[in-house]
């Protein structure tokens, strides 16, 4: 007899999930991903100044601010014919790359680590570091004055959960290392975006920050301590936990999915543009033994609405999106609409990337039998960091080559105002994996604006061919021995890093009839 | 045993108004226990245990709304004190859906506890959906009753970010988000607007509150009086260069660098904040630092009373030019 269980909220992510799976012989036999928040920018834009888009679209999530307002300025400098010089290409990789070392350290120590260590062994610490020592002290008082939130309460430990105590406050110490670390690399970020979150430096055709070179040894000399941080720390304790502790979940490839990977591509190393920190490309049904990379075709990205609550179309192209709410419609269950790829579900984000890279680390670890999942996904962020670090170590030195040439330029001043038409689409990885704005202009202001983002990829709803989004996909067949404790469960999702905020999307308004909610 | 709680208690209250931190506190133990010829080790962790064991931290539940979670990640910003610190040493955060380790019906049993027992600090995140409530739903509840019967045994309301204000940019949106001061009628709210919150704002009001256990002096729209007194425009470093009619025009340009930034739509004039002399990130820079331009969401009227952002043809902006034409725009000595 199957049992259906619903976790409503899943925290520790970005946004407002309900995760609804049903429950047959200790192990999940199917699964309902529910975006439960809209907020509705899209339709908003309709109407406004084009170039408000990418400030406007930063909002669409706190905590992978600027990926949006990015991928944003990439559409409007499709639409607007804007050429942006190389020097600004640097500045935005340069601040996008802050942004990606804060959100992975963010993902894995502050989002994820406490699905995976058993925090109560550390009263069983018997070493004399220091350190450790105040962290046990810190804990343990917290214990003692009964008052332990919000570290708990908690789903209880299972097989899986870490309590090494060694390990377990090796981990609480840098949860809150992380925490300061994270903070540091916004604040590398802030040097050319202003502020975070939301920097406010990115534009169509450019930046608007003009570099000078004690910003870039202070770029440098704070880029050092993420650099040693990520070396030191965050990769050996993501490697140390995966293939000890939890290798055994990381060979059972928890969380698995469809196996389709995307990746759109991004972060140029050269003016050129042919070169990738990550490569676009394709996986369907990826075979382990022989990894097929197809080439991205963006034309053949569609969204369905069939189990979302919009008013009934078949699937279309990002360009011609328009939904209308129907928050009454039979059977749907999302406010977040379902994109396929040819047809089919992706999955998107570092894994995605790394697989699509064919990085030689994550290839390694498939290869000595960790199955695509939960724990790889993790290995994939971490490994993707550290490329990240050095790639932002080539930019500062192109970055000071650049300044000092004659006619140095970080924006393309002559394409500055809207035109009177167009159209363009931006395509870029955000941390969570494959984003895309896509933008048409008529008479200087916005006709439509449209983007699907990460988390829709992966936490879509089923679709017209009735196949599974990338996250219900990724829990059949995860073992819950334990309906209460549905710990696994939330360690697939978190996994993925997801965030809902801009997951959802919205609407015509002029049509929109809302309805009285009725309770069934 | 108990006189050592009573000295720590006495401790902990002289040290919380000098405001000396753990780390401080934890030093001036060692060189203690260093006069006094004991271990140090087992001198501070007594001390410090018993500290920590006998002060009861003040309960704070924190809500999130239509938000993009940009206020939590910018709470989590603070490095001093570390936000590590507020969150393990200052108060008790029950509820906080991107930070707690609960998911699921057991978050939700914790908020539900708190809220019986009442005494606590309500920090809001995100607007509330004024069109429908399904726009917003949590554990299967409606946002705005969970906000509703939330706020009712809160001993202090902060509402963050220009979302849970004034409803910011989802209030232009078909959704019709509002901010506590529509969706909590007459209800005492600490407004710190800002897209997102600034992390000095947010720390501040709660180490304020905890420190004197009052509300700190609000302006008419419900702003601390401390962080929002002058306008960005008053006190930024371009201003001479506004007075002297110098306007930033091309961004590749380093002899503009510096310029006002008012042609290409900067809000600074009609923006109460102290951004331009606090700053972000520790200081780093802002909006206008960056070449950017302030785009006035610290104001009730953003974002759809700013729009156009990247030019002056905003209303507002139109409206202070003018002003400026009659000369009435002369620092003001409020």
């Amino acid at each position: 007899m199957a049992k259906k269980i619903t976790i409503d909220p899943i925290t520790r992510i970005e946004g407002h999930l309900k995760i609804e799976v049903e429950i047959e012989n200790g192990k999940v036999k199917n699964a309902w991903s529910s975006g439960t928040m809209a907020r509705g920018f899209e339709a908003m834009l309709t109407g406004k100044d084009p170039r408000d888009a990418s400030y406007i679209t930063s909002r669409f999530c706190g905590v992978c601010y600027s990926v949006h307002q990015m991928a944003s300025a990439r559409a409007l400098d499709a639409a607007f014919g804007a050429e942006v010089p190389w020097g600004g290409t640097l500045i935005r990789n340069l601040v996008m790359g802050a942004e990606y070392i804060y959100d992975h350290l963010i993902h894995f120590y502050q989002l994820s680590a406490l699905d995976y260590i058993d925090i109560m062994a550390i009263a069983e610490y018997k070493g004399n570091d220091k350190e450790l020592l105040a962290v046990k002290d810190k804990i343990l008082s917290l214990v003692k004055s009964n008052d332990t939130y919000p570290l708990t309460p908690r789903y209880e430990p299972d097989e899986f959960c870490v309590n090494d105590p060694e390990l377990v406050i090796m981990a609480v110490k840098h949860y809150i290392d992380a925490l300061k670390m994270n903070a540091k690399a916004r604040n590398m970020g802030a040097i050319w975006g202003g502020r975070t979150p939301h920097y406010q430096n990115i534009v169509v055709g450019g930046v608007t920050s003009y570099p000078d070179v004690n910003q870039v040894a202070r770029f440098r000399t704070m880029l050092d301590e993420q650099a040693k941080f990520v070396n030191e720390v965050y990769i050996p304790d993501v490697l140390l936990f995966g293939t000890g502790p939890l290798w055994k979940l990381a060979e059972m490839g928890v969380g698995g999915g469809h196996y389709n990977y995307l990746s759109y591509g991004a972060f140029e190393k050269e003016p050129n543009g042919k070169e990738l920190v990550f490569p676009a490309g394709v996986i369907v049904g990826m075979n382990p033994a022989e990894i097929k990379i197809d080439k991205f075709d963006p034309d053949k990205i569609t969204e369905s609405v069939k189990y979302g609550w919009y008013k009934n179309n078949k699937p279309v192209h990002p360009y011609n999106g328009e939904q209308v709410f129907d928050l009454d419609k039979k059977g749907a269950y999302s406010f977040i609409k379902a994109p396929r790829y040819n047809g089919k579900p992706m999955e998107v984000g570092p894994l995605a990337r790394m697989l699509v890279a064919k990085n030689p680390d994550i290839i390694g670890l498939v290869k000595k039998g960790a199955k695509p999942g939960a724990v790889a996904r993790h290995a994939a962020r971490a490994i993707e960091t550290k490329l990240v670090v050095d790639a932002c170590y080539h930019w500062l030195d192109q970055l000071l080559i650049e300044m000092t040439k004659p006619g140095f330029k970080i924006h393309d001043t002559n394409h500055w105002n809207p035109p009177e038409a167009g159209m363009g689409a931006g395509f870029y990885e955000a941390p969570r994996g494959a984003l895309g704005h896509w933008i048409k202009i008529k008479n200087k202001k916005i006709e439509n604006y449209q983007a699907v983002v990460p988390s829709t990829w992966n936490a879509s709803p089923r679709c017209e061919n009735e196949i599974r989004g990338q996250y219900e996909e990724s829990l059949i067949g995860v073992p819950v021995p334990d309906p209460d404790n549905p710990i696994n469960v939330v360690r697939v999702i978190r996994s993925f890093d997801p965030c809902l905020a801009c997951a959802i999307h919205i609407i015509d308004p002029q049509t929109n009839e809302i309805k009285k909610f009725i309770i069934e | 045993m108990n006189e050592l709680v009573r000295f720590s208690k006495n401790l902990n209250s002289i040290f919380e108004i000098r405001g000396v931190s753990r780390r401080d506190f934890l030093k001036y133990c060692a060189a203690t226990a260093a006069l006094f010829g004991i271990s140090e080790l087992e001198f501070t962790s007594k001390v410090v245990h018993a500290m920590e064991t006998s002060s009861k931290k003040p309960p704070v539940l924190w809500l999130e709304g239509q938000d993009c979670a940009g206020c939590t990640i910018a709470f989590s910003q603070i490095l001093y004190p570390p936000a590590s610190s507020i969150i393990l040493d200052k108060i008790s955060l029950r509820y906080h859906e991107t930070v707690m380790a609960a998911s699921g019906d057991i978050s939700e049993k914790v908020l539900h506890e708190t809220v019986e027992k009442g005494g606590y600090v309500l920090i809001v995140e995100g607007s509330v959906p004024s069109a429908d409530d399904r726009f917003c739903m949590i554990g299967g509840k409606a946002f705005r009753v969970i906000l509703e019967e939330t706020a009712k045994k809160a001993a202090a309301v902060i509402a963050v970010g220009a979302c849970a204000t004034y409803g910011g940019i989802p209030a232009a949106t078909p959704t019709k988000g509002v901010g506590l001061n529509k969706a909590l009628p007459g209800k005492t709210v600490i407004n710190l607007p800002t897209c997102p919150v600034h992390p000095d704002h947010l720390a501040g009001t709660i180490l304020y509150f905890l420190t004197t256990g009052k509300v700190p002096e609000l302006d008419k729209i419900g702003r601390p009086v401390m962080y929002f007194k002058e306008t960005i425009h008053d006190n930024c470093r371009r201003r001479a260069h506004f007075d002297a009619g110098r306007f930033l025009r091309d961004w590749n340009d380093p002899n503009q660098k510096d310029w006002c930034m008012f042609e290409k739509g900067c809000k600074g004039p009609m923006t109460t904040s102290d951004c331009a002399v606090r700053r972000w990130n520790d200081g780093i820079s802002f909006c206008i630092d960056c070449g950017g331009v302030c785009m006035g969401c610290a104001e009730p009227g953003f974002y759809a009373e700013m729009t156009p952002l990247y030019t002056a043809e905003s209303e507002t902006s139109k409206r202070f030019w003018a002003m400026r034409e009659s000369n009435l725009t002369d620092k003001k000595n409020s």
